[in-house]
């Protein structure tokens, strides 16, 4: 796909988020998560967001969402358009019914009373939990936990739809089916963002990738050039790290 | 986000928060009444018993005080929690923060449908006549839910800001509890100018007062008094409305960050 012909449906500036941490968490202090980050995703593509653990991809995600502002930069969506994550489970009770926490969920991803009301019969068809999905969740195996928290998912209506890991769901025939629909919702004319540190699903799935690392972009492109460079880094690094666990490991003299 | 919307959201929230609170419990949503029954017993079992509280009335008195406050204190204490209790939600769906005390203090309104009538029930039943002065509670409640709206955003704001004003605000409503008149009459104070600052400087005062002149008084309110306390809310709970819409940001980063 050429991007370049298709519209633009948002845009990161030149976006940075720097926060403080409480003295409660682990790690409190001052944080960088994204430094100076700017992207563009355009009309109809499916974009991949790769990189390890903690470089900043769920807050890139939350701030294309609006749930997070930037401390300096610009956030420009188009016209019109939205932005939202697709999430798994959202807001589940365990003590009240699938319908009941289905409808909760459909309401807070934006749908009406009504909307949602409609939606219900189509996530109780999908899900394939039949009668279960009048029983309390906290009933359900972890099987079909998933399968209600991937439909409800599913039922998000947005122009940008931001999806971060969430494919590895349910049991073996279930997952095929969660793949086969969410696949088809990407290859369409959905437009995407994807994160994730899959690179095989990355590859299958993506038009254009940008590996991050730092809260910087360290790479941007065509989606096997850059999970292959990506992977290449990875592999080299934990090369790195065995060889300097060996050498801290090796006997040294004992200071004088 | 609409209006009607997100108002529908909050109550479709408070719903399920009280359903599944119900499920909980052997008892369920008999809970609702008896929990404030008990805290009136408890009030009576002290004042009464114990410290030989002489006033003719002192039951009924006390449970229209008591029952007002409950509503108030929990209702602000549990919606001052609601943005950090809901970060898991606020990390995933961009929503207006409001719309978390709200569903509070809806939960809190559903349950004082059933308290307040169970009220009305024991009033008449211990020889209370239904006067046309009853009607008067009804901008009693009014004011009385603005006023806890107001606050519970006013709480929610500053927990979600600093997680160190949640002790604070529930010791505030200890203070409350003993300083606005729920168990001694605002009226007996042995002095009028005394009663006349409380009430004026002690909205829960006045408020409580207001239910006992109308409801066991046949006494309408001060309806000036009154609308200046609702005025005065409705101007907090407005600003604070304008203060969350635009730190909803800051606010989702203080809930998942802190």
């Amino acid at each position: 796909m050429n991007a370049v012909d298709h519209k633009l449906m948002m845009e990161l500036r030149d976006v940075s988020l720097t926060f403080h941490s409480g003295r409660k968490s682990y790690d409190h202090g001052k944080h960088h998560v994204l430094h100076e980050l700017s992207l563009k995703v355009y009309e109809g593509e499916t974009l991949g967001i790769i990189g390890r653990n903690g470089v900043g991809k769920t807050t890139m995600l939350r701030i294309m969402a609006g749930i997070l502002a930037p401390n300096s930069g610009q956030v420009i969506i188009a016209p019109g358009k939205s932005a939202s994550l697709l999430t798994l489970g959202l807001g589940f009770k365990p003590e009240l019914s699938g319908r009941d926490n289905a409808l909760l969920a459909a309401m807070l991803q934006g749908s009406t009373h009504g909307e949602a009301e409609v939606f219900l019969e189509e996530i109780k068809a999908f899900s394939e939990l039949e009668d279960s999905f009048e029983l309390p969740v906290k009933n359900y195996s972890a099987g079909m936990r998933a399968r209600l928290g991937f439909t409800t998912a599913l039922m998000t209506h947005v122009d940008i739809l931001l999806i971060d890991e969430v494919l590895g769901v349910g049991d073996a025939h279930f997952r095929g089916k969660a793949q086969a629909a969410l696949r088809e919702r990407i290859t369409s004319d959905q437009t995407v963002v994807f994160v994730s540190h899959m690179a095989d699903q990355v590859k299958a799935m993506c038009d254009r990738v940008i590996w991050l690392e730092h809260g910087k972009i360290a790479m941007e492109g065509e989606a096997d050039k850059v999970v292959d460079a990506y992977q290449d880094e990875i592999t080299a690094a934990r090369k790195q790290g065995a060889l300097e666990r060996r050498d801290k490991d090796k006997p040294t003299k004992s200071a004088p | 986000m609409h209006f009607s919307q997100f108002f529908r959201l909050a109550d479709v929230m408070a719903r399920m928060a009280l359903r599944a609170d119900a499920t909980k419990f052997f008892l369920g949503y008999i809970w609702w009444v008896i929990e404030p029954l008990l805290y009136v017993a408890v009030l009576y079992v002290v004042f009464s018993v114990i410290l030989s509280n002489r006033q003719p009335d002192f039951l009924f008195f006390l449970m229209v005080g008591k029952f007002a406050y409950t509503w108030f204190a929990k209702s602000v204490i549990q919606a001052s929690n609601s943005i950090v209790a809901g970060k898991g939600l606020i990390g995933k769906v961009n929503v207006p923060k409001t719309l978390f005390p709200l569903a509070s203090v809806q939960e809190g309104l559903y349950k004082q449908v059933a308290v307040f009538s169970l009220l009305f029930a024991v009033l008449i039943y211990g020889g209370y006549q239904v006067t046309v002065t009853w009607v008067y509670v009804l901008p009693v409640i009014l004011v009385n839910y603005i006023m806890i709206l107001a606050c519970a955003y006013l709480g929610a704001t500053l927990v979600c800001i600093v997680r160190d004003f949640a002790p604070l605000i529930s010791l505030g409503m200890i203070f409350l509890m003993f300083s606005s008149g729920i168990f001694w009459d605002a009226r007996d104070l042995g002095d009028p100018d005394k009663t006349a600052l409380l009430l004026a400087v002690n909205p829960l005062a006045f408020i409580f007062d207001a239910y006992r002149q109308a409801l066991m008084y046949a006494t309408p309110p001060d309806m000036l008094h009154l609308f200046a306390i609702g005025a005065v809310f409705a101007g907090l709970l407005g600003i604070m409305v304008l203060i969350m819409r635009r730190a909803s940001q800051y606010l989702a980063l203080r809930a998942l960050t802190e």
